[in-house]
């Protein structure tokens, strides 16, 4: 999964399940789209969705610094490195 | 400290209109809003009962994203009639934020469409992934208080929140326990009402206790059928209504277009069984109000009776009329056009009394053609009239033996 395929898919939920349009990659999505925190914890069940895996407690908590799309595509391109060194079993 | 407290805005969707011009032509035509039972492919093909008061006409709703994670239909059906409640109300947006006005607005249950979806998550789970066709926001949808923080979420409402849950008296709390906040001095303003969405649940929850109309499933708009020989029953139906209650001199210092006065509320209990009317009980709900609003019945111009048109629930209701009021105050059931709302009957039926109070008009009660000898002896309207209402009194009961009623006088 490349960094460029993570951007597009992170848009593409954006857009499909939050109504944004394009979003600049280091807004603020609280301050400038009124995320919160109900759609912090949506967002990580799309992401569980598109990495096909269920994240764990911790990995749930580490997204609680998540401030811009940029740190969406960050977070998201560690946990699939993670779980490209260990496969789920 | 008693203050007095006046209705400023009033705004009601319904199944024979949303907003006061379409719901007057309708009460003054004679128009039913009781259609087919829709298909849901859960319970509908089993319930007896094939009609239901039904709101089938598009609303422009102009709710923002953030808004409506969290709104399921019945809160869209209350965030509506709030929001043009505010704007006819013409309170400033200071005001609004500033603690001063608190929200009275409830359900019966929530949102039942959010709560099929769950259930059905639950029943057909196979693996984890079952956890997650439960959406984050799908409780802030569901939960019995979701009209009342939607409300508020939306128009930063930050005063009080009372959200009753009591079935068929749930609005006519609201209304009543919003009119006591003001007059004791709690709030300045209350912004009340009840909202209800479309619910095959609640059709079958009364089909199976034998309180469904049945015998016009083909012609549904000759039911529900209030005090009438041939009455078969109640009509579910789905809608919302809610009033600006203000203190008076509060409205009056800031112009305000006072539309009535709320003059007297009273809620008590039968004590006793959850389902069958109780004379004694809703005679004693009857002599409260009177009492609460410092009036002799002979005052009373206007009845708006609960009367779903069950069999015996317009015997008792009629007897208890007949005993505390006499046969002075003419007697309408609005429900005959609109079927039995549920939550938003109390403050529905409110508004169609003001309206009706405004234009110097009474609706008859529809598919009343042959009274039924055992509710004969008070003053039925079969005919709309021109005639002058000064003051009404809107009652609605509810299952688990709760009574309300509410006093309403022209403003002058």
């Amino acid at each position: 999964m490349t960094r460029q395929e993570i951007e597009q898919e992170v848009k593409n939920i954006l857009h499909r399940e939050f109504e944004i349009e394009n979003p600049g990659m280091d807004d603020n999505l609280r301050e400038v789209y009124g995320f919160d925190s109900i759609d912090a914890i949506e967002l990580l069940l799309e992401i569980e969705n598109f990495l096909g895996s269920e994240l764990s407690q911790e990995e749930k908590k580490q997204a609680m610094e998540i401030r811009t799309i940029n740190h969406i595509c960050e977070y998201i391109e560690k946990i699939a490195q993670t779980r490209a060194a260990a496969p789920a079993t | 400290m008693e203050r007095r407290v006046v209705i400023t805005a009033a705004s009601a969707i319904t199944p024979i209109g949303h907003g006061k011009d379409s719901i007057v032509q309708s009460l003054q035509n004679g128009v039913s809003g009781i259609k087919p039972l829709r298909e849901e492919a859960l319970l509908s093909r089993f319930i007896h009962s094939k009609v239901y008061g039904t709101v089938d006409y598009p609303i422009n709703y102009e709710f923002q994203r953030q808004h409506r994670k969290t709104m399921a239909p019945c809160s869209y059906y209350a965030c509506q009639v709030a929001k043009e409640v505010l704007e006819e109300s013409g309170l400033a947006p200071e005001f609004i934020t500033s603690g001063k006005l608190g929200v009275a607005f409830g359900s019966i249950h929530g949102s039942p469409i959010t709560q099929w979806n769950i259930y059905r998550s639950f029943f057909e789970a196979k693996d984890n992934k079952a956890l997650q066709t439960i959406s984050a926001v799908d409780y802030l949808k569901s939960m019995v208080h979701t009209t009342a923080v939607n409300i508020t979420k939306m128009f930063g409402i930050t005063g009080r929140v009372v959200s009753s849950c009591t079935a068929c008296t749930t609005s006519s709390q609201s209304i009543g326990y919003g009119y006591e906040a003001v007059k004791f001095g709690m709030q300045d303003a209350m912004l009340c009402g009840g909202a209800d969405e479309y619910d095959t649940i609640t059709v079958a929850v009364f089909d199976n206790l034998l309180a469904c109309s049945t015998a016009f499933n083909d012609d549904p708009q000759r039911t529900p059928r209030p005090f009438d020989k041939a009455r078969d029953g109640l009509v579910v139906a789905e809608g919302a209504g809610a009033v600006m209650l203000e203190e008076y001199e509060f409205a009056k210092k800031r112009g305000a277009n006072i539309l009535a006065e709320i003059i007297g509320f009273a809620c008590n209990n039968n004590g006793g069984d959850m389902i069958l009317p109780n004379l004694n009980g809703i005679s004693n709900t009857l002599k409260l109000g009177l009492e609460n609003a410092q009036i002799n019945a002979e005052a009373i111009d206007l009845v708006s009776a609960h009367a779903t048109a069950t069999k015996m629930g317009d015997i008792i209701e009629a007897q208890a009329i007949a005993n505390v009021f006499g046969n002075h105050p003419y007697v309408v059931g609005l429900k005959s056009y609109l079927g039995h709302t549920m939550a938003a009957c109390g403050s529905i039926e409110t508004i169609l009394s003001l309206y009706m109070m405004q234009e110097g008009f009474i609706a008859p009660t529809l598919n009343l053609e042959e009274v039924d000898e055992r509710c004969a002896m008070i003053n039925h309207v079969q005919k709309m009239i021109r005639h002058p209402v000064n003051i009404m009194a809107i009652q609605n009961f509810a299952f688990g033996g709760v009574n309300t009623i509410l006093f309403v006088r022209k403003f002058a």
